[in-house]
Order: C-alpha cells, then sequence, then structure tokens
C-alpha cells in the first residue's frame, strides 16, 4: 500500500489491516483518527488489539500504549503522587526533543516550539495523567542514562549531537524504548500543531512553517478543551 | 420520586429524528418536553479547536458509557471489544452538530428494493410500506425549513421533485470542482452540484457559512450547519412550548395495565430519578440507544421489552457500507497559479456522482443491482493528527531532519483529495443490537452489544464504486489514486433496528412508526429504515420525521 495511504487518520500502529479497519464518522465515511480516546479502547484492550494484529487502520496517530507492553508490573497506574521533573531529568527530555526535531535551519526546533514547556503542560492533562505518562517519561530518562553511561560513559546531555542520536537508535531497538521515544514524539508533534493556546506552537509558528491555516474562531483561555466539561 | 413533569409529549433525545416532532407540535400549541442525555452547547462554544474532537468534548467518554461490539473476524470466529465509537454526540443536537450535511435524498427504488432487484439470499432486505410520493412533500420541507443548499440539475437517477430546485443556492466552491466537472465530462459522467444541509445565506436566525474549512465534525460556529439545535430545536423553545431538559439520561419507559407508556425515568446529573409523564412518547435516541431503550423497558404486557414481542426489536440494524478513496496532487508538478488554487481552504468541494446508483454492468452481475453515490468532499483538518501519524516509516520511528521535512512534504507539495462511497449495507440476521448482560455503563445499565455482520455482496457494490472513484481522480490528474473498501461498521449513519412495516409479525413499528403493540409510543429517528439508501440518511430521517409529526399530530387532535 503506498505510503499516502496511511496518512493520517487511517494508518495503523506499525502493521496494517487495510481491508475492514477504517472507522467512518460524520457525514463522511470519515477515517477516523481512532485514536485510543476516540475508539474508546482502554489501554489493554488496544494492546490485546493490536497484538492480535486485529489492529485498527487510525491508530498510526494514537498516542503510543507505553509501559504496558512490559507488562503492567511495572508500569504506574496513574500520576498521583508520582515524582516530578527535576533539572537533570527536565536536562534530559529537552536534549532528546531537540534531537527529535532538531534546530536544523528549516522549521522550528523543539525548543522555538516550547516543546518542553509544553510537555510538562500536557502531562498534567487528567487523562493522560491517568495514562501514568509522566512517570512513563520519567522511567525513560533512566533507561537513556543507564544507555548511555553503558556504552559511552557518559550522560545524555554531555554527549555529542551524533552520539546522542546513536543511544537513541539503541534504545530505540527495545519496545519499551521505542514507545518511549513514540510517546516523546506525539507530545512534541502536538507543539507543532495545536493552537498556541495550549502552550506550543507560539504565535503560530508551526503553522506558519507548514503553510496551515488554522480556521476560525480559534480557542481561546478560558475556553480551551479543559473548560468545557 | 420527587420531581414530576408533565407533557403532552415527550421525546427522548434530540437529534434529527427528535427535532422535527418537537419543533412542529409545540408550533401546534402542544407541551413538548425533550430529555437529552448531554448538555447544551451554543454556536459561541464552536471554536474551531482540534482538542475539542481528541477529547471527546462533545461526546460520551469511554469511562462513562460504552458499547460491545462484535465483528466477525473472517474464520467463523467473532471478536468482541467495548467501544465508544458509536456516540456521535452527547450534546442537544446530538451528531448533527458534527455533521457535514450531506442532503441526498433517495430514490423511488430504494422504498422498494426487493420489486426492484429481487431478493439476495442471506438478506433480509424488504420493500417499504410507505413509498418515495409519500415522502416527497416531507423533502421538500426539509429543504425550505431545514434550509438545503445546492442545485438539482438532470442526470440519469435524478429523483422526482415537487419543486424545481433546492431553496438556497449553492455554498461557495472549490476550484478544484471545477476540474472535478471537466475530468467527469470527458468520462461521460454526470457531475451533481452536492446539496448540503449548510446555509449559503442567512436564514430563520442563523447566519450563513463562514467558510473557516473546519466542518464536518467541527461545531458549527454561524448556525449555517442544519443540526436539529440550530434548525429546530432553538425555533421550538423559542416560541415557548418546548423544553429541553439537559443532562437526562432517560433509562426506562413505564408501562400500564394495557401496555401503555405512562412515564419515563431518566437520571438527572446528580444522578437521581426524576419521572416525566406525557399522554404520547417518541424515542429518538441513535437507532443503536433507541432499540436499548425499548429492550431495557419491561412491562406487565411487554415482558420482552416495548415492541419486542416478536423478538424483532434491535434487529436488522445496518450501517453504511462503502469505502473511501484519495487522489493526491503533487503541487510542484503543477502551474503556480493551480497549486495556489488547490490549496485553497474555506470552499466546498461538493461533488457528488450517481451514475452508478444502478449498476447494470455483465463484469459484476447478470442482472441490474443496487449501487451508490460517490461523494467527492474534504476531510476537516485535523493537523495534530495528520502530523502524529507521519513519524513512522515502515516499522521505525522517524525523527530529526528526516521526519522534519516529510511533515514539511505532507503539508506543503501536495494536496489530497477524497471520495466516499455509500451503498447499503444489506440487513442480514448476524447484524442487530442486544443488551449486554455482562457490561453496565455508569448508572449500572446493561449496555447495548452490537453485532455487526456484513453480507459479502457489499464489498462487491463497493469495491466497484470504489474503483470507478479511482478511475476519475486519474481523470482529474492525479499523480496517485487509490481506495479502499471498508466491512467494519460505520460509527456514525447506524440505522435500523426497529423496522416499519404493515406487518406486526414482521416488524417493529407500523407504517407511521408507531409501536406495533404500544399505541403511546413512536420511535422517529433511523431506527425505521429496512435499508438506508445508498446516501447518507440523515435527509431522510428528517423527512420522515417531519412525516410521523403529522401523523402524531392527527393522533393528538382525537385525544
Amino acid at each position: 500500500m503506498l505510503e499516502k495511504s496511511m496518512l493520517a487518520k487511517q494508518g495503523s500502529d506499525k502493521s496494517l489491516s487495510p481491508a475492514g479497519a477504517a472507522k467512518r464518522e460524520h457525514g463522511s465515511i470519515k477515517a477516523v483518527f481512532v485514536s485510543v480516546y476516540d475508539s474508546g479502547l482502554n489501554r489493554r484492550a488496544f494492546l490485546r488489539q493490536t497484538g492480535a494484529a486485529a489492529v485498527l487502520l487510525g491508530l498510526l496517530g494514537a498516542k503510543p500504549s507505553v509501559g504496558l507492553a512490559q507488562g503492567s508490573a511495572d508500569r504506574v497506574e496513574s500520576d498521583k503522587g508520582s515524582a516530578d521533573f527535576n533539572p537533570h531529568s527536565r536536562s534530559v527530555v529537552e536534549a532528546v526533543q531537540l534531537q527529535l526535531f532538531p534546530d536544523d535551519s528549516d522549521g522550528p526546533s523543539a525548543k522555538q516550539l516550547n516543546a518542553f514547556q509544553y510537555l510538562s503542560w500536557a502531562l498534567d492533562d487528567p487523562e493522560n495523567a491517568a495514562d501514568g505518562d509522566k512517570a512513563f517519561i520519567l522511567k525513560g530518562v533512566g533507561w537513556l542514562e543507564e544507555q548511555s553511561n553503558a556504552t559511552l560513559g557518559d550522560s545524555f546531555i554531555r554527549l555529542t549531537p551524533t552520539q546522542q542520536d546513536t543511544v537513541m537508535r539503541q534504545v530505540s531497538q527495545t519496545r519499551a524504548g521505542e514507545n518511549w521515544l513514540s510517546l516523546l514524539l506525539y507530545y512534541l508533534l502536538e507543539s507543532l500543531t495545536l493552537d498556541p493556546v495550549y502552550g506550543g506552537n507560539p504565535d503560530g509558528i508551526g503553522w506558519k512553517w507548514l503553510e496551515h491555516l488554522p480556521g476560525f474562531p480559534r480557542p481561546v483561555e478560558g475556553k480551551t478543551y479543559l473548560d468545557f466539561s | 420520586m420527587k420531581n414530576t413533569h408533565e407533557f403532552d409529549i415527550c421525546i427522548v433525545g434530540s437529534g434529527v429524528g427528535s427535532g422535527p416532532v418537537a419543533h412542529e407540535l409545540a408550533k401546534a400549541g402542544y407541551r413538548v418536553g425533550v430529555l437529552e442525555k448531554g448538555k447544551w452547547f451554543k454556536e459561541k462554544d464552536f471554536f474551531k479547536d482540534e482538542q475539542l474532537g481528541r477529547h471527546r468534548v462533545f461526546r460520551s467518554q469511554f469511562k462513562d458509557e460504552r458499547h460491545t461490539l462484535e465483528e466477525p473476524n473472517g474464520d467463523g470466529t467473532w471478536s468482541s471489544e467495548t467501544t465508544a465509537q458509536f456516540w456521535g454526540g452527547n450534546v442537544v443536537g446530538g451528531a448533527s452538530n458534527f455533521m457535514s450535511g450531506y442532503f441526498h435524498r433517495l430514490k423511488p427504488q430504494d422504498f422498494r428494493l426487493v420489486s426492484e432487484f429481487g431478493e439476495i439470499e442471506g438478506a433480509n432486505t424488504v420493500d417499504w410500506p410507505i413509498d418515495y410520493d409519500e415522502l416527497e412533500p416531507y423533502y421538500t420541507k426539509v429543504e425550505q425549513l431545514v434550509g438545503v443548499s445546492g442545485k438539482v440539475v438532470e442526470h440519469p437517477h435524478l429523483e422526482p421533485r415537487s419543486t424545481k430546485d433546492l431553496p438556497f443556492p449553492p455554498t461557495a466552491e472549490h476550484p478544484v470542482a471545477q476540474k472535478f466537472d471537466l475530468a467527469c465530462k470527458a468520462l461521460k459522467l454526470h457531475p451533481l452540484p452536492m446539496a448540503r444541509g449548510i446555509l449559503s445565506m442567512p436564514f430563520n436566525g442563523r447566519l450563513s457559512c463562514e467558510y473557516s474549512g473546519y466542518c464536518g465534525s467541527y461545531g458549527c460556529h454561524s448556525g449555517a450547519k442544519a443540526s436539529s439545535r440550530a434548525a429546530l430545536l432553538d425555533n421550538a423553545v423559542a416560541g415557548g412550548n418546548c423544553e429541553v431538559i439537559t443532562q437526562a439520561k432517560v433509562y426506562r419507559l413505564n408501562t400500564d395495565d394495557i401496555g401503555k407508556v405512562s412515564s419515563a425515568d431518566y437520571f438527572d446529573k446528580d444522578g437521581k430519578t426524576v419521572r416525566i409523564r406525557a399522554k404520547i412518547f417518541v424515542v429518538a435516541c441513535y437507532s443503536i440507544e433507541s432499540a436499548r431503550l425499548l429492550l431495557s423497558s419491561i412491562g406487565p404486557k411487554h415482558p420482552q421489552g416495548i415492541g419486542n414481542s416478536k423478538g424483532l426489536v434491535g434487529k436488522n440494524l445496518h450501517c453504511c457500507a462503502g469505502g473511501t478513496g484519495h487522489g493526491v496532487f503533487k503541487l510542484d508538478m503543477l502551474e503556480e497559479f493551480e497549486a495556489k488554487q488547490l490549496k485553497i481552504r474555506g470552499p466546498f468541494f461538493n461533488r457528488a456522482l450517481q451514475d452508478w446508483y444502478v449498476i447494470d454492468d455483465r463484469s459484476v452481475s447478470d442482472k441490474p443491482i443496487k449501487g451508490g453515490t460517490l461523494d467527492f468532499v474534504f476531510d476537516p483538518p485535523s493537523p495534530t493528527a495528520e502530523t502524529s501519524g507521519l513519524k513512522w516509516q515502515g516499522d521505525n520511528l522517524l525523527w530529526g531532519t528526516p521526519l522534519k521535512q516529510k511533515i514539511k512534504a505532507h503539508f506543503t507539495k501536495s494536496k489530497d483529495f477524497k471520495f466516499e462511497v455509500f451503498c447499503d449495507w444489506l440487513t442480514n440476521d448476524e447484524c442487530y443490537v442486544s443488551l449486554d448482560s455482562d457490561e453496565t455503563d455508569k448508572w449500572g445499565q446493561p449496555v447495548a452489544k452490537v453485532r455487526a455482520g456484513f453480507h459479502p455482496h457489499d464489498e462487491k457494490v463497493a469495491q466497484y464504486l470504489v474503483d470507478r472513484g479511482v478511475e476519475v481522480m486519474k481523470a482529474m490528474g492525479a499523480d496517485e489514486a487509490w481506495g479502499n473498501v471498508f466491512t467494519s461498521p460505520t460509527s456514525n449513519l447506524v440505522a435500523g433496528g426497529c423496522r416499519f412495516g404493515n406487518d406486526p409479525e414482521t416488524s417493529v413499528l407500523d407504517r407511521n412508526c408507531r409501536v406495533h403493540d404500544c399505541d403511546n409510543l413512536y420511535v422517529t429517528d433511523g431506527s425505521f429504515m429496512p435499508n438506508g439508501g445508498s446516501v447518507t440518511p440523515t435527509l431522510t430521517i428528517y423527512a420522515n420525521a417531519f412525516r410521523v409529526a403529522d401523523k402524531i399530530l392527527e393522533e393528538m387532535s382525537q385525544l
């Protein structure tokens, strides 16, 4: 199948089952972006389903079902009372984000997108918190540092960009490591294209780069998705 | 039960099946109570914010309410998952707030598929108890009252009309429509301007479309979209005879010793039980949920649930069969002005093809078979969802400059146009709603279980139509074109489940959509439909609800 056909709302998470999977919605037979939320699958069900290869088209863009892939034993159920970023873990995540979306003179970098600020805000969203994303990201910082120390003898933040990329590729070889990077990318790309009211994409810098026209009226402070419930 | 409310007519649900009844009965002076599970959001609440959809702000949350969905695995076994995909809009006006509004009429042969095309083995197709002519005046009424824009043109499958044209001129068209028309004419096809439930000029207190390009799954900020709320309920409430009670989750209809509905019980926002009394009750809360409510309403005369003495409630459910296809135009291959034109956002594509509404092609079938409609459309923009999907390159995660370049190319170097294929989802014994004995919602009520078996005939028809769409995209000059057939149920556009008919042995509702063995209960959403037509059924549900409203008015005048 063409790469294009897996775009956006109808890709699957890694493997693709072309027939019979896309969901339709509203007036249009639109292959809905069946995110974990949209499809209403809980994470366990989602994993069962992906594991069974009965994959819903649409999960390509969905938030990865992170730590559960490792079994629920080492997975925190929610972020209640869990640790927060400290200066070190923040530096590591910022360095990873800059590798994921570098300052390469074509388009905004993670830093210009306010990707870290967006991430720390988004992780406190009730649903994301219930998913335990912050704890998982912090746990991943530990794995990355372990890997970095084991192979290059130093903390990730003191490596050269090339060395950092090497360590990230090593980490991405495991399912959990790949999920960790995928989750960071999920939030990073939100900071590229969501409305600036959410803290990323300052002044629509991401939209301008992508020549994307936002709709109107745009959301305003006090009328974000959190203000409707 | 402390609270008691009393109405002449009580309607469960506030979507397309509800609005016409509320509007007409309230206008005639009757006291109407509409019970809606969700909240009341208005134009000012509908920001074009992708997060609203991503976080299901206007839909039921999975943790609160679910459905069980069973689908065939293809090897004789069935999958079973809980899902929230069938919640289309947990707000006043229901899913019609988030529709695209493709307002095609059904055609006369859709009312008599068996007579026209014969029976298909394994399908439960039947002719309708009414014909097209009986519904035609109500199509016209919807077009005028709810507001349908577009232009009627002659074509081989044009349905008979009592009015020459639609009451509102077409909404603004995207330049790609001209490209489409030229390609279709070269292929000797009949490109049709699409009838839309979207105002092209202000009407009845609603504004015209603002062309932000964020239509479809985004709520309408101008009121141009013909949602049941904007087009009907706002008016009905303003008239003083209609009350919409929000956050009222109806869980049971109570019936008396002679089998009539005496009251409806709902949970209010605090989970407290409230009882509503009325002379006539109407159920219109989306086919799956309407069947669930009837099945859940056990009474002395209705031990299997209301209308279910023959075990037919929930049966013969149908979705929209079909598929989608795409044509991608590489912008750097085009003249600059043309590339610029294709990138315009705001106006609509607004084209459809119905040349294959009946397929007469020996390569598919020895005799003519029912075909369908191709709608050429834009998806509502969802840049975050699109972008997020681009991080995978095959099996590997992509990052760094390669990812940035891929995202940039996706947004700036090409333009993706889409078509959607609609054909009949043949009713069959393996597609129905029942109550789940294991799963309950947050109110402790059994959820609906949807078994979604499809008939292989649908795949054949859909594939034929998808192939035609791909040919059109290629003729338009698309650099890449492809399409897929779906056999999974659509999450929206589900209908049937309480089929109407003249024979109580084989149908749940009579020809006026009154439950056969319950004299004061009507079902006015899409549940009545024996088949959905090869179009989105929304316009027809509106029209039928206006037809039934007239029948209820007749009955009320005799009470």
